[in-house]
């Protein structure tokens, strides 16, 4: 299994258009610039979303509220990074096969995936129940932490890439 | 303006950021987890005065539920970014990309504290108008252009 990652990797990166991506003037610079900036709308809003479980901004304002105006722009961020970020994995896939800090975020996208999953079939089920408190319940907050925390991981471990 | 570049190059934060293998590298993410919470503070409230998003709550309560958030991460991005700059003071004193950035930077932060913060103190009534819409393109604009232009620093 691993070889066959690695060669569907060593695929991607002697593709025409990863070689173009990675040899051209501008294009993995541009493609990361957006990468880089995209980062406020997608990590952006959903820490806005766990800061108010945690009762540390706009507490006045119910979680559901909050919640639904921030997944628009949340999942709209998503797409952008999953497109930039693919076509830049694209363009260095066989010398990130190896990277350290790749694997790492890659674990990590990976539990930051299935925190709402838990989430969402379990406090949030009952979010009536607690969306107007200023101090979300524990489980709720310990989901935020566990956001925060996650998606901090993957922006760091996304840095370090060009690092190793 | 020079002197204070080399100043700061000689800094004991600058001999740090130079000889350190790692120091680098690390307050290079710490800015990158700041710009993640600022920009998502900048956005939300700069959709809220163009009339786009949370359109029953009124944006001067948006903006003050925020406005601790906002300061703690501008903190932390200046606090980083003169420890990045003074990794290489002089190269960021020569660049382009760096002085447009300090411009657009000074440029948003005036704005933010003057015109966007009346537009906020007028749009009290939950209503959008001309002018909170303006602030809120005109904010959205310079904030976007420090990013640009900060993320050019590395290229050019």
């Amino acid at each position: 299994m691993p070889h066959f990652i690695q060669h569907v990797c060593q695929l991607l990166y002697d593709s025409q258009f990863g070689t173009y991506i990675r040899e051209s003037d501008y294009a993995f610079s541009i493609i990361e610039s957006i990468h880089v900036l995209a980062i406020t709308l997608l990590v952006g809003t959903i820490a806005l979303l766990d800061l108010r479980m945690l009762g540390v901004v706009l507490r006045g304002v119910s979680v559901t509220r909050i919640a639904h105006t921030v997944f628009p722009l949340t999942w709209s961020g998503f797409a952008v990074m999953f497109v930039s970020g693919f076509l830049l994995f694209w363009a260095e896939a066989a010398k990130n096969y190896g990277n350290p800090a790749f694997r790492i975020k890659l674990v990590l996208l990976l539990l930051v995936g299935l925190n709402p999953l838990i989430f969402h079939t379990t406090i949030y089920r009952r979010v009536h129940e607690w969306e107007q408190l200023e101090l979300s319940p524990w489980r709720a907050r310990a989901a935020a932490i566990a956001s925060l925390s996650l998606w901090s991981g993957i922006i760091v471990a996304g840095r370090m890439i060009a690092y190793f | 303006m020079l002197p204070l570049f080399v100043a700061l190059s000689h800094s004991w934060l600058g001999q740090y950021m130079q000889q350190s293998r790692w120091g680098f590298a690390v307050v290079e993410a710490i800015h990158l987890l700041g710009l993640a919470v600022l920009g998502g503070v900048v956005l939300v409230v700069d959709l809220r005065l163009l009339g786009l998003i949370l359109k029953t709550e009124s944006a001067r309560n948006i903006a003050r539920g925020l406005s601790r958030t906002l300061l703690a991460s501008l903190t932390v991005m200046l606090l980083t970014g003169i420890a990045l700059t003074s990794e290489e003071a002089l190269k960021c004193y020569h660049s382009p990309a760096f002085r447009w950035k300090m411009l657009l930077l000074a440029a948003a932060l005036l704005f933010y504290f003057t015109f966007h913060r009346a537009a906020l103190l007028r749009t009290d009534k939950y209503q959008t108008n001309l002018w909170s819409r303006l602030a809120g393109a005109v904010s959205l604009t310079l904030w976007l252009g420090v990013g640009v232009a900060g993320r050019a620093i590395g290229l050019l």
